[in-house]
């Protein structure tokens, strides 16, 4: 729960953050806050010259995901330059379906490595495109986000046990009459922007959806989702067979969409902020077995922990999470979910 | 909750002037009053505290005792009037309690009383999440969170119980005692056998304990007793039932049947025994108060293990007078069955052929029995030249017993002095399905097969007193099966017993069989898919399965309760309790009880 105290303290961060001290600040508890300077020292590590974000953790590789999000940041810091060849990078290299989404692996020594859409690496760039036609005034940007929303209806949206869902993607994820899903692509302030769009009630309906199997999907004495879930013709959701069977890497994201999107019902972020202070709030896992819980020795990375510390907040838990600074090396994932968590909580008006 | 709000409002402001210089403004935007996250959507920004009207402090929440009210629900509305007065004693119902309201905090609740009392729980708190993001000043009322904490607790505990892990369900109750409370009696019976099972008996009957001796009705008290009597022995059970029938008595529950239950249970025990008794095992008043509740409830099942237990005594006329009986209250061929060995054990054969006819040909269990009475010629005596039956002989008089140890001991006997025939050793195979041997006597029917191709004279020969019954294929009259269909027959039942389904359903068509047994295997094979597809939660498949399977036999109990829960689990809830119901109604047991009430707590949301 906020506090006056930490009125005086969030004042003092903004004033020192303004000097750009704010990585200096003694003892630092909070994740920096998202502006220019750290979009560029974002940049710097990850976007390569010809425009393409590299997967740090992960080989080198790039994915419409990586695009995704270095499209949303680069809005957020307002480097338009950055920003196109991104883009530019995006549609030559991995728009090669015919069908207006994008291939989602990418590795340097083969190219397009499956071409297989990812829906959340296409619902990442297509925001970005909104966000950017709205903060540059630029239409075109616009034109070709609304081509994706599109193209996304036609090949992910389905309707299940009476609810409007999202495919990860086009091909590969129905099991006979079960689908399986990810709850971490609903990423709810993108599809609310599509909902805006015209012809977008699907979209709408698909974020209804999206609350219900957040309240489903919840497993284990943690009561925590699943990074890949099943949903049967009746309507019941299970953990998905075929994938590691655990609350973790994807599923982390799912209380880092809701707050970005305005969500600040504690029930819904009550499982992360269960998890993260039953750990004292620092060696946090960075996955649970569903429904065992049994947790393993890998610690939640810095990015994981500022997105805990925002579950924490919204959930009425308070400040149990400390959020080290970002390490020299700080891999692309982790720095991108502790910027990304910056900015959902300067939008809701809270600490980062 | 109003505090943090107008705090973020006002760190908005602040957030909006320091950004413009550090390029997120195009994230967090300033815009008026309301901020836009994402295009179209604006934000309410919350009001300073006071300007709502949210409830003042210590005042009585209404919101439930009102939605009560509004969807006309007097029971639960009495006990929320009752509830609230045990809060505050001076508070009194408001007088306008019917009459529309707009709500205290601007946001009516009543969309998300009505999605949870229709059991969308998840659907409610989505409604809710939505609403609060839309007006970061409203919040639920306290009523409301607990009704759906305790509803999320109570499928908690049922998830959690119906995978077995049991320990989740002692926390999630522990986590919240009141959903395991006397109004959610079937959660209280789930952590109960969770203790049973985790071993902590001792907890377990405590839980029970604490539901006989404190829910009022007299109903749930006797279902309680029926519950532990799983998981507790004979005399922790007694002990819960002298508990239940007087305990913090209710005016006008009778804790009568609270006390019978015992008594009822006691009674199923001693039927079991009496399946497996050993002549003698049973004591006179044992024995005497089993045929007194047999009569009593008119039970075929309960005189056909009667007439079995007086048979194995060689007491044929009481087991022919109980087999009477239960034919009587429900005509079987299980019945018919031991009636015609009973009547053959009194020497009657007349009697026995009449009382197998209405089966002959149908059942193979009366076609089995019969052999008894009128012995197939060749495998009981080495002339063959006999021109008609000399009495039973010893391997017959072992299979009237259902003394099936015997009957193999019997052939190994004649095989080990005048070597196998084909009929010897299916007759081997149908003693060893009895004695739950499938794999053995799948080998024995394969055998006799070999042997019966091997015996071209015999394998012709049909017994003396099934000649009359043959008729030419296209004559419609029930086909008697030749030796060798026989063997085919007893191989299928046989791979039915050790579970090879799919083998099964693949030789089905090419196996040598007589129309009645293909349809027999058929119908069997569909059961067996049914309870799978139960299992595999597939229940439209269940429900035509079972259809199909009805139009071979008709439908026994236990498939009766698969069809109740496949229902239920569609949703399908009355025609579920219909279902239940009539099992109920000819024979209670606990599984039909337990498909009534379930079903029942279901349709009037009486958990």
């Amino acid at each position: 729960m906020t506090s006056p105290v930490g009125t005086s303290r969030r004042g003092m961060l903004i004033g020192t953050a303004a000097l750009g001290l704010a990585a200096a600040v003694p003892g630092a508890l909070r994740a920096a806050p998202y502006d220019g300077a750290a979009w560029r020292r974002y940049a710097e590590r990850f976007l390569l010259p010809e425009g393409r974000i590299v997967d740090t953790g992960n080989k080198g590789i790039s994915h419409s995901e990586g695009q995704g999000y270095g499209m949303l940041l680069a809005v957020a810091g307002g480097d338009r330059a950055a920003f196109d060849r991104l883009w530019g990078w995006t549609q030559r290299v991995l728009m090669v379906r015919g069908d207006g989404l994008v291939a989602w692996r990418w590795t340097p020594d083969g190219g397009v490595a499956d071409r297989n859409n990812a829906s959340d690496g296409d619902m990442l760039i297509a925001w970005a495109l909104l966000r950017a036609a709205e903060t540059w005034q630029a239409e075109a940007y616009r034109t070709a986000a609304a081509a994706i929303v599109k193209a996304l209806a036609a090949g992910v949206l389905v309707e299940q046990a009476g609810l409007t869902v999202l495919l990860p993607g086009r091909d590969g994820f129905r099991k006979g009459e079960t689908l399986v899903l990810n709850p971490s692509y609903w990423i709810f302030p993108a599809i609310r922007a599509f909902a805006a769009l015209a012809g977008g009630e699907r979209w709408g309906k698909l974020s209804d959806s999206g609350l219900v199997l957040l309240s489903k999907a919840r497993f284990g004495g943690f009561q925590l989702p699943p990074d890949w879930m099943t949903l049967d013709a009746a309507g019941t959701v299970g953990i998905a067979d075929g994938f590691k069977k655990q609350y973790g890497y994807d599923a982390v994201r799912v209380p880092l969409y809701l707050a970005m999107d305005g969500y600040r019902d504690p029930y819904y972020f009550r499982p992360f902020a269960t998890l993260a202070t039953k750990f004292g709030g620092s060696a946090v896992p960075a996955t649970v077995s569903l429904p065992g819980g049994t947790t393993t020795q890998v610690a939640a990375s810095v990015g994981m922990l500022a997105v805990y510390r925002l579950a924490c907040k919204l959930a009425g838990a308070g400040d149990a999470v400390t959020v080290p600074p970002l390490a020299p090396d700080e891999d692309y994932y982790s720095t991108t979910l502790a910027h990304l968590s910056a900015l959902a909580a300067q939008s809701l008006g809270i600490d980062p | 909750m109003t505090r943090p709000v107008l705090l973020s409002a006002l760190l908005l402001a602040g957030i909006a002037a320091t950004a413009t210089g550090g390029g997120s403004a195009a994230w967090a935007q300033s815009n008026g009053g309301a901020r836009a996250l994402a295009p179209g959507v604006k934000v309410e920004v919350a009001p300073a505290p006071g300007s709502g009207s949210a409830p003042a402090a210590g005042k009585v929440d209404e919101t439930a005792l009102r939605y009560y009210a509004r969807i006309g629900d007097g029971e639960r509305m009495e006990a929320e009037i009752a509830r609230l007065r045990a809060l505050d004693p001076g508070w009194e119902p408001p007088k306008d309690l019917f009459a529309p309201q707009p709500t205290a905090t601007g946001v009516d609740e009543t969309p998300f009383w009505t999605l949870m009392s229709a059991g969308k729980v998840a659907e409610a708190r989505a409604a809710i999440a939505e609403q609060r993001r839309k007006s970061p000043s409203w919040q639920p009322s306290d009523k409301l969170l607990q009704e759906l904490e305790l509803a999320e607790s109570a499928g908690r505990i049922r998830s959690a119980s119906d995978t077995k892990r049991w320990q989740e369900v002692v926390d999630a109750a522990a986590a919240q005692p009141e959903a395991v409370a006397c109004n959610r009696l079937d959660n209280a019976w789930r952590l109960a056998e969770a203790y049973a099972e985790l071993k902590q008996t001792d907890r377990a009957f405590d839980t029970y304990k604490t539901i006989v001796t404190t829910c009022p009705k007299a109903k749930e008290r006797r279902d309680t007793i029926f519950k532990a009597s799983r998981h507790l022995s004979p005399e922790r059970l007694r002990e819960l039932s002298a508990l239940g029938a007087t305990a913090n008595p209710a005016t006008g529950e009778d804790y009568s049947a609270v006390r019978s239950a015992e008594a009822e249970l006691e009674t199923g025990r001693l039927l079991e025994r009496l399946g497996n008794a050993k002549p003698g095992a049973l004591s006179a008043a044992d024995l005497s108060r089993v045929q007194g509740i047999v009569r009593d409830k008119q039970d075929a099942d309960g005189a056909i293990a009667l007439g079995w237990y007086f048979q194995k005594q060689k007491n044929f006329a009481e087991a022919q007078s109980w087999f009477t009986q239960a034919n009587e209250w429900a005509p079987s061929d299980k019945a018919a069955e031991g009636l015609v060995l009973a009547y053959n054990g009194l020497g009657n054969k007349a009697q026995a052929r009449a009382a197998a006819a209405p089966w002959k040909g149908k059942s193979s269990r009366i076609d089995q029995a019969l052999k008894a009475v009128d012995p197939p010629r060749g495998p009981s005596g080495p002339g063959g030249g006999r021109t008609a039956p000399q009495g039973p002989s010893e391997l017959d008089r072992a299979l009237a017993r259902h003394d099936f140890a015997e009957c193999l001991s019997i052939i190994r006997g004649t095989i080990a002095r005048s070597g196998p025939t084909a009929a010897l050793l299916q007759q081997r195979g149908w003693c060893l399905l009895e004695l739950k041997r499938p794999s053995e006597a799948e080998a024995a029917f394969a055998e006799a097969q070999t042997l019966a191709a091997r015996e071209p004279a015999k394998g012709g020969a049909s017994a003396p007193g099934k000649a009359g019954s043959r008729g030419p294929a296209a004559s419609g009259l029930p086909q008697t099966a030749t030796p060798a269909q026989e063997n085919a027959y007893g191989q299928a039942i046989a791979r039915l017993a050790t579970g090879d389904v799919t083998g099964l359903t693949r030789d089905l068509p090419r196996a040598n069989l007589t129309a009645t047994q293909r349809a027999e295997i058929r119908a069997s094979l569909m059961a067996t898919e049914a309870g799978r597809a139960l299992e595999d939660k597939r229940y439209n498949d269940v429900l035509r399965l079972l259809d199909a399977r009805k139009e071979l036999e008709p439908e026994p109990r236990n498939l009766g309760i698969v069809r109740g829960w496949a229902l239920y689990n569609l949703m399908r809830f009355d025609e579920a309790y219909v279902q239940f119901k009539s099992i109920d109604d000819r024979l209670s047991t606990e599984e039909s009880r337990e498909g009534v009430s379930t079903a029942w707590k279901t349709i009037y949301h009486d958990w």
